[in-house]
């Protein structure tokens, strides 16, 4: 029986989004200081170059410039360890970073120098001042190129930065029990996150000396890289992370808050550095583009028996993330399917092209387009319905993965699929010209980091005199409404309503750290630890008032400012007069919790054999489209997103991820693509790389699944990931069923199709 | 103001009534009348482009929802523009703000104040516009956050009379 | 940032003499929606901002002996609410329903499409077939173009320095009907990768006269009129058009861009032209 909650699984009007509709939030760009300066960021012009001569003389001598700062001029400007921009390092993948390039440049709109000034109009006019001379070197934008010994090489001996397999069976004895054999190469895009607020802060180094750096922060730990490349201490540098305007990954990595604080600390003044859309497209990282390489057989009865595949990703000219990324596709590479024979070879590679990294759906995305065009395929040789087949090959709860990872929550997969199709309703008719059809692509996609990056979770709560709470948690806010799923779990806890919980948030010295947002782990790991201190909460107040009522703690429930007994509810005394009675005896009904996410021991080989994840979170999606057979032009006409998310906290708030995900995901699938020609950006701007607009997007069936199975707070699982990676794939989908042929190369566009159509005709 | 060559300098003055108040300043010919507002505090009135591709920026000026970031500050002067502030109070919201509210017509909240003028917009012209009419009318303001699927049901709402 | 400075006339005589003055450093604003990308993407250094919001001489939408006149400075929002559009020429209006997206049309006007002379200008195509032309002033005289005689490249026409467009102007046609196909990457505010636009007259599906302009295939917006005197005299059906319409692709020059192929644009506009022909004559999809 599902349990029902007061506030938990209700439709919550979030106090956060009051003050959004009227325009009150002070997101990074509306922040000003006195006496602030303006930055900008001086960037190459060439892929692959070594700087022969950098001259900022004029800039520095332009007046209103108050400061030009290069690479000499940062404390620690190169890092070789894991990553600037995570949390924890992990491993023995290295990698190298710089702030400012000092010799060489690897991709166009690297930065290279930075100028600090009285108003934007003259950074822009310092930075026209800089003189730069380049000499070119050999450049590789196809990462297969780059996989050659003989392609120029990015960084140190090898492009080739992380290879990860799946290793189980035997795919050679699998595929000779195959009926069926579907073999394809797909490709899909380098997709930019397009949020619509740029990376945006403002630094300043506060009375106490403390560098202080406020902007739109996924990771407000990056406190710590910030100091490391300052050369201060930890403890010296606070992060304030705003309410962001969309992050999706973009906000991930290091972005403006370096800079920032090299800016603000060199000038002694506030300084606001704002990138320009044009900078966000070329100076900021992107979804891994992908090749992959797919050969899967099947039984005539349906069976899948055989899965290789070779898979390689763009990893740009930085590591970043790539390797992790790599990581996530490896693992989720079979699709939610049992597969008895299994051999993967994943490989990230180097290229001169913008940097790769994180971006919702972190390689668990790119797979889908692989494995879900490859299930439509083999049902149509087989001459099965696409359900039935993908039916007799679900993973199961019990079931070992190819990665050897054993499925522990409800695999809802099924009830997914029917009811996304079944909330396609009738089909719609097509024309002479116009063709209708229908896709369906089901996904998994883990929520919870890494199980060996021993994740952890902070969370503090305490209950005023007057019933009221506060919670303080570090869990940033990308609009995803992190913040409005502590508060009502806090308000379910303690019996409060959430109008009655204050959340301060996302302030590395005031705030408890929780961690990142990134990898779905916000809600099960910042929900699980204010759950926590909540509970820990109401259990001094159960117990001090278990005295007072003379019962056992057990029995006692907390609910609208009342302590209560569950079997006997007139026994029960006003919460506030509990409060008072723990005061009076100083125990304080406060409780700093940390939620520890469960340990695993790290990947011992390149051939993944370990748990890596938490859990993970199935879904379905289904599309209808209809295709213009004279141009290849697709209008969406109606979807369908199904996911079983354990428990909503926040059916709105579910719904919204859902809903979401389906238009970023159909950008994925149908018109996004970030081009680079030989490395030189073509599609930096929003009227050149096209997003969904309100007219791209049909109306959308969102279905609601709760198993109750997640490992989140009441059962919860993740749905910020998941909600995006099965979109993209249905839509192809859809679109091989209404024309006859498939295009492997996503995004799927009007000339693609049209082109395909005539092959196909030929 | 007829004849540019008798202005010394390059800075012109300029009023113009925003939310019925009226702001007067000193600005550049290329001044937009986005960086104009946002330099008097309308900081509701939010840059995502600042190319005119993404409707971040969206203001009513004289009865239409344009794009503040590409309309020059001074072919505002004179004029009456009104941001998303004008629409309400905590205690006192517009039907389109409370209905955002309740349907979670915004996640992150950074698109929305363009969006709910050119929602406002299209209900001063229109008040039943069919859901089609209400996509048509917000295809300029880019959000990337919801799908846009509440912020359609929460217009329809506010059309359909249920916050009368 | 560049040196600029601001203007307002608030007369005709006003802004033709200072444009006398100033020749093309005076930019007219006419609406403004892409002068000021212009400015921010640093392809005008400086020069002097004209809005012409308050001049009377560029306002307007009639109907003079015949000919439909649209002043320089009606927004295309206008131009759709128009009454007059919409009795003498609702295929314009359904035409500038699919240009950008409201806030757009709230902003920018048909001059200032056409001053713009991008090869893809999606108001051009469907104001060549209407045989429109644009009243030119200077302060020394006017003078009457054919729009198809007034681009000469990309971005390119033969304003004189000291001329602005005051109007455009189109004979109310007196037979025959319209077809306006766009091909977008998007559903909404879509840039295209190309347009047709056609204006048949025709009697029982037999042609007796036909206009075909295209934009986004050459360098500028064009008639095709070789591909105009292979359809006339002709009796249509599905497929005579379909394979009349393959003129087409040896008439235009297509090039490669960000949005699309010249291999694409050549062989799609053979089917766009086809569509806009059965849209003119009514043929159901």
């Amino acid at each position: 029986m599902k349990k029902e909650y007061s506030v938990v699984g209700t439709r919550i009007a979030g106090l956060d989004e009051k003050d959004k509709v009227l325009g009150n939030v002070v997101f990074a760009d509306d922040f000003t200081l006195p006496g602030m300066l303006h930055g900008k960021v001086f960037r190459s012009t060439k892929a692959s170059a070594r700087i022969k001569r950098l001259d900022v003389s004029k800039a520095k001598a332009f007046p209103g410039v108050v400061c030009v700062l290069t690479a000499g001029d940062v404390p620690n400007n190169e890092s070789v360890k894991n990553v600037v921009g995570q949390t924890t390092e992990v491993g023995l993948l290295e990698a190298k970073h710089q702030v400012l390039a000092r010799e060489r440049v690897r991709y166009w709109g690297e930065a290279i120098a930075l100028v600090a000034a009285e108003s934007l109009d003259i950074a822009r006019d310092a930075l026209k001042l800089i003189e730069v001379e380049y000499e070119e070197l050999p450049a590789v934008f196809d990462p297969l190129e780059a996989m050659k010994p003989e392609a120029p090489k990015i960084h140190g001996n090898n492009n080739v930065i992380a290879s990860w397999k799946l290793r189980k069976g035997d795919v050679e004895k699998g595929f000779a029990q195959a009926d069926v054999v579907v073999e394809n190469t797909y490709r899909t895009p380098r997709q930019e996150h397009a949020h619509i607020e740029p990376e945006s802060g403002v630094a300043w180094v506060d009375d106490m000396g403390v560098i202080n750096v406020r902007y739109a922060a996924q990771v407000i730990e990056h406190y710590r890289d910030i100091a490391t490349v300052l050369g201060v201490p930890e403890s010296r540098v606070r992060v304030i992370g705003t309410l962001i305007g969309g992050g999706f990954g973009g906000k991930e990595d290091v972005t403006v808050e370096v800079f920032l604080a090299l800016m603000a600390r060199k000038t002694g003044r506030p300084v606001k550095l704002t990138f320009t859309r044009e900078e966000m497209g070329y100076a900021r990282h992107k979804r891994h583009p992908y090749v992959l390489k797919y050969k899967t057989g099947a039984t005539k009865g349906g069976k899948l028996v055989a899965l290789e595949a070779e898979i390689v990703s763009d990893a740009g000219a930085y590591v970043y993330l790539s390797p992790w990324v790599l990581i996530y596709s490896t693992v989720h590479s079979t699709g939610p399917y049992l597969i008895p024979n299994v051999k993967v070879d994943a490989n990230s590679v180097l290229t001169n092209n913008i940097m790769t990294s994180a971006f919702r759906g972190f390689g668990g995305m790119q797979v889908v387009a692989a494995y879900e065009a490859q299930m439509d395929d083999l049902a149509e040789k087989l001459g099965m319905d696409p359900l039935e087949l993908r039916k007799k090959n679900f993973l199961k709860k019990g079931d070992v993965t190819a990665s050897y990872q054993e499925i522990t929550s409800e695999v809802w997969l099924e009830k997914c699929a029917r009811a996304a199709l079944e909330a396609l309703g009738d089909k719609s008719k097509g024309g002479k010209t116009k063709k209708v059809g229908r896709g369906l692509a089901c996904a998994w996609q883990s929520y919870g980091r890494m199980t060996y990056l021993h994740d952890t979770s902070n969370c503090w709560v305490n209950l005023e005199m007057d019933g009221s709470a506060v919670v303080r948690t570090g869990i940033p806010d990308l609009g995803g409404g992190q913040r409005e799923s502590v508060r009502a779990i806090a308000a379910e806890v303690l019996g409060l309503n959430i109008e009655e919980i204050h959340v301060i948030s996302t302030d590395s010295q005031v705030t408890p750290l929780s961690g990142t947002v990134t990898a779905t782990r916000a809600l099960y790991m910042s929900g699980n630890a204010t759950k926590l201190a909540a509970e820990n909460v109401k259990k001094v107040i159960t117990d001090k008032a278990a005295e007072m009522l003379s019962v056992a703690p057990e029995k006692l429930d907390l609910k609208d400012h009342t302590v209560y007994v569950v079997d006997d509810p007139k026994k029960r005394i006003p919460l506030v007069d509990a409060i008072k009675q723990c005061h009076f005896e100083g125990k304080i009904p406060q409780s700093l919790a940390t939620f520890r996410a469960p340990f695993t021991e790290p990947i011992s080989s390149d051939v993944i054999k370990d748990p890596v994840f938490p859990d993970f979170t199935f879904g379905a999606q289904a599309a209808e489209v209809e295709v213009d057979i004279e141009t290849g032009e697709v209008k969406v006409l109606k979807w369908a997103t199904a996911y079983d998310i354990g428990q909503a906290i926040n059916v709105n708030r579910v719904e919204g991820q859902m809903e979401g995900g389906v238009a970023q995901g159909l950008g994925f699938g149908l018109m996004e693509d970030y081009l680079e020609v030989d490395g030189v950006p073509w599609t930096w701007n929003f009227h050149d790389y096209i997003i969904p607009t309100s007219k791209d997007v049909p109306d959308i069936k969102s279905i609601v699944l709760e198993s109750g199975s997640g490992k989140g707070p009441f059962g919860a699982k993740g749905i910020g990931e998941p909600a995006i990676s099965a979109a993209g794939p249905a839509a192809a989908n859809a679109v091989k069923d209404a024309i006859g042929v498939r295009v492997t190369h996503l995004p799927v566009t009007a000339e693609r199709i049209f082109f395909a159509l005539k092959g196909k005709k030929d | 103001m007829s004849d540019p060559n008798l202005n010394a300098g390059c800075m012109y003055d300029i009023c113009i009534t925003v939310n019925d108040r009226e702001i007067r300043g000193r600005v550049k010919a290329e001044t937009s009348l986005l960086d104009f507002l946002r330099e008097n505090n309308f900081m509701d009135v939010k840059r995502g482009c600042d190319k005119g591709d993404c409707g971040a920026c969206t203001v009513i000026k004289d009865g239409r929802a344009i794009l503040s970031c590409i309309t020059l500050a001074l072919q505002a002067d004179g004029s009456k523009v009104y941001t998303a502030k004008s629409l309400g109070t905590w205690d006192k919201m517009h039907p389109l703000q409370q209905a955002f509210v309740d349907y979670e017509a915004l996640q992150c909240g950074f698109c929305t104040p363009g969006m709910l003028m050119s929602a406002k917009a299209l209900l001063d012209a229109k008040p039943k516009p069919t859901r089609e009419e209400i996509r048509e009318a917000i295809s300029g303001n880019l959000c990337r956050c919801t799908g846009y699927q509440k912020i359609v049901d929460a217009i329809e709402a506010v059309a359909r009379g249920e916050y009368r | 940032m560049g040196d600029f400075r601001f203007f307002r006339p608030t007369a005709l005589e006003e802004l033709l003499d200072f444009k006398a003055r100033e020749g093309s450093k005076a930019r007219i604003l006419d609406g403004g929606s892409n002068v000021l990308v212009y400015i921010k993407e640093g392809s005008i250094p400086g020069g002097t901002l004209v809005d012409v919001k308050f001049l009377e001489a560029i306002k307007g939408i009639e109907v003079r002996e015949g000919r439909v006149e649209i002043g320089a400075g009606e927004l295309i929002a206008d131009i759709m609410e128009s009454p007059v559009i919409g009795e003498k020429i609702p295929f314009l209006r359904d035409v500038l329903q699919k240009f950008a997206n409201p806030l757009v049309r709230n902003m920018a006007t048909l001059a200032g499409n056409i001053a713009d002379s991008s090869p893809i200008g999606d108001t051009i195509p469907p104001l060549l077939v209407l045989e429109a032309e644009v009243v030119l002033a200077s302060a020394t005289e006017q003078r009457v173009i054919p729009l198809e005689e007034f681009f000469t490249g990309p971005g390119k026409n033969v304003l004189k320095p000291e001329e602005v467009i005051l109007k455009v102007q189109f004979p109310v046609p007196a037979k025959g009907r319209g077809g306006h196909i766009k091909l977008g990457l998007r559903k909404g505010t879509s840039c295209s990768v190309a347009s047709v636009a056609v204006w048949i007259a025709a009697e029982k599906n037999r042609v007796e006269d036909i206009r075909i302009a295209l934009g986004g295939v050459a360098p500028t917006p064009m008639r095709a009129r070789k591909t105009e005197s292979s359809f006339k005299a002709q009796s249509l059906d599905w497929d005579r058009i379909s394979n009349l319409a393959q003129t087409v692709a040896e008439e235009i020059s297509p090039i490669t861009d960000v949005r699309g192929s010249a291999e694409y644009r050549k062989q799609v506009s053979v089917g766009l032209l086809a569509k806009a022909i059965r849209q003119a004559l009514g043929m159901e999809e």
